[in-house]
C-alpha cells in the first residue's frame, strides 16, 4: 500500500458546514447580550462607592450626636447619694462651710425634714453644757 | 523619493502596530467602545469561530463556547495590557474556553475527555453540519488519536494556517516545541491514514 503523505495530498478541509446567516445572527444575539452581562459590573453603588460611605459617616455620626449628649450629661448629674457621701467623708469641709452655703430656705427646708417642736429643741438645749457661753456670746 | 523596500516593510509592520493600538484605545474608551467592539466581532467571529468549531467539533456547542468567548473578551477589554497582539490574545480565549469546555461537557456525562472526543467523532457523520467524505471523516478520526496539545497544534497550523509565531504567542510554548509537536502530529497522521 502507498503510504499516505499530508503534505503532497491535496489539502484536506476540516468539513464542518455553517448554518446560513449564522453569523449576522451571532452578532446580534451577542450585542444584546453584552449590556445585561454588563449591568452587575457598572451598579451605581461601585461608580459613587466613595459618595456613599462618605453620606454613610455623616449619618451614623448624626444619629450618635443625641446618645453622646445623654451619656455627658449623665456624668455631670451626679445622684444625691454620691453626693452626700462625698461631703460626709471629704475631712477638710469643716461644718461651718457647709452652713455658710446654706440660705434661708435651705434652713427651712431642714427644720421641716427634722420636724422640730419647741419640747424636743428645749431637751436638746438643756442636755447642752455650753449653751451658757453661746447665750451670752 | 521611493524609499528602499525593507524600511517601507519596517514602516507598515510600525503602523499596523500602531493602528492596533488606537483600536484598542478605541475598544477602552466608553464613547467608542461599542462601535469598536461591533468592528473586532466583525473581523474576527468567523476565524475565531472555525477555531473553536475545530476543537469542539459540534456546531451547537461552537456556537455557545463562541458567545462565551466575546462575552469574556469585552469583559476583560480593559485587562488587556497590549502586551500581545490582540489577535492572539483573543485565539488565546477562544483556545481556553473551547478546552473548558470539552472537559467540563465530557465530566458531565461521566466520561474522560479522550472517550467524550471519540463518541463526538462517531457523531460526526449524522451531524447535519458535517458534509465531510471519507478522506475527511477519516483525518478528524486520526487527530482524534493525537494528545491534546499535537491536536491543537496541527489543527492550527493545518487547517487554520497560523504562522508558527503566533501560534507561539497564543499557546505559550516556543516555536521548536511547536514544529516538533506538529511533525509528530503529521508522522502519526500519516500512520493511521496509510493503515486504514
Amino acid at each position: 500500500m502507498k503510504p499516505f503523505n499530508l503534505e503532497n495530498h491535496p489539502k484536506i478541509k476540516p468539513g464542518f458546514t455553517i448554518p446560513e446567516d449564522y453569523f449576522e445572527q451571532f452578532s446580534e444575539k451577542l450585542l444584546s447580550a453584552i449590556p445585561q452581562e454588563e449591568k452587575p459590573v457598572i451598579s451605581i453603588f461601585a461608580r459613587k462607592k466613595k459618595w456613599f460611605m462618605a453620606v454613610a459617616a455623616i449619618l451614623i455620626f448624626g444619629i450618635m450626636i443625641p446618645f453622646l449628649n445623654k451619656n455627658s450629661n449623665e456624668n455631670q448629674n451626679l445622684d444625691s447619694a454620691s453626693l452626700e457621701n462625698y461631703l460626709a467623708y471629704q475631712s477638710t469641709i469643716s461644718p461651718e462651710e457647709l452652713v455658710s452655703l446654706l440660705d434661708e430656705k435651705d434652713i427651712d427646708a431642714i427644720e421641716t425634714d427634722l420636724n422640730l417642736d419647741d419640747a424636743t429643741v428645749e431637751s436638746a438645749l438643756s442636755g447642752n453644757n455650753y449653751l451658757e457661753n453661746y447665750i451670752t456670746e | 523619493m521611493i524609499k528602499p523596500f525593507g524600511l517601507s516593510l519596517v514602516l507598515l509592520k510600525n503602523k499596523k502596530l500602531l493602528d492596533e493600538q488606537a483600536f484598542i484605545q478605541e475598544l477602552l474608551d466608553p464613547k467608542t467602545q461599542n462601535k469598536a467592539f461591533q468592528v473586532l466581532l466583525s473581523s474576527y467571529q468567523k476565524p475565531i469561530y472555525n477555531h473553536i468549531r475545530n476543537i469542539v467539533l459540534n456546531h451547537d456547542d461552537a456556537d455557545d463556547v463562541l458567545q462565551n468567548t466575546f462575552i469574556k473578551v469585552f469583559q476583560h477589554l480593559k485587562n488587556f495590557k497590549g502586551e500581545s497582539k490582540l489577535f492572539s490574545w483573543l485565539y488565546r480565549i477562544a483556545t481556553n474556553e473551547a478546552i473548558t469546555f470539552l472537559n467540563a461537557k465530557a465530566k458531565r456525562n461521566g466520561m474522560t475527555s479522550e472517550g467524550f472526543q471519540q463518541k463526538q467523532i462517531e457523531n460526526l457523520t449524522a451531524d447535519s453540519y458535517f458534509e465531510g467524505d471519507q478522506i475527511q471523516l477519516k483525518l478528524q478520526k486520526a487527530i482524534a488519536l493525537l494528545p491534546e496539545k499535537q491536536q491543537l497544534v496541527f489543527k492550527m497550523r493545518y487547517f487554520e494556517e497560523i504562522k508558527y509565531e503566533d501560534l507561539s504567542e497564543i499557546l505559550g510554548t516556543s516555536v521548536g516545541a511547536l514544529k516538533a509537536s506538529y511533525h509528530h502530529a503529521v508522522k502519526k497522521i500519516e500512520e493511521y491514514m496509510t493503515r486504514n
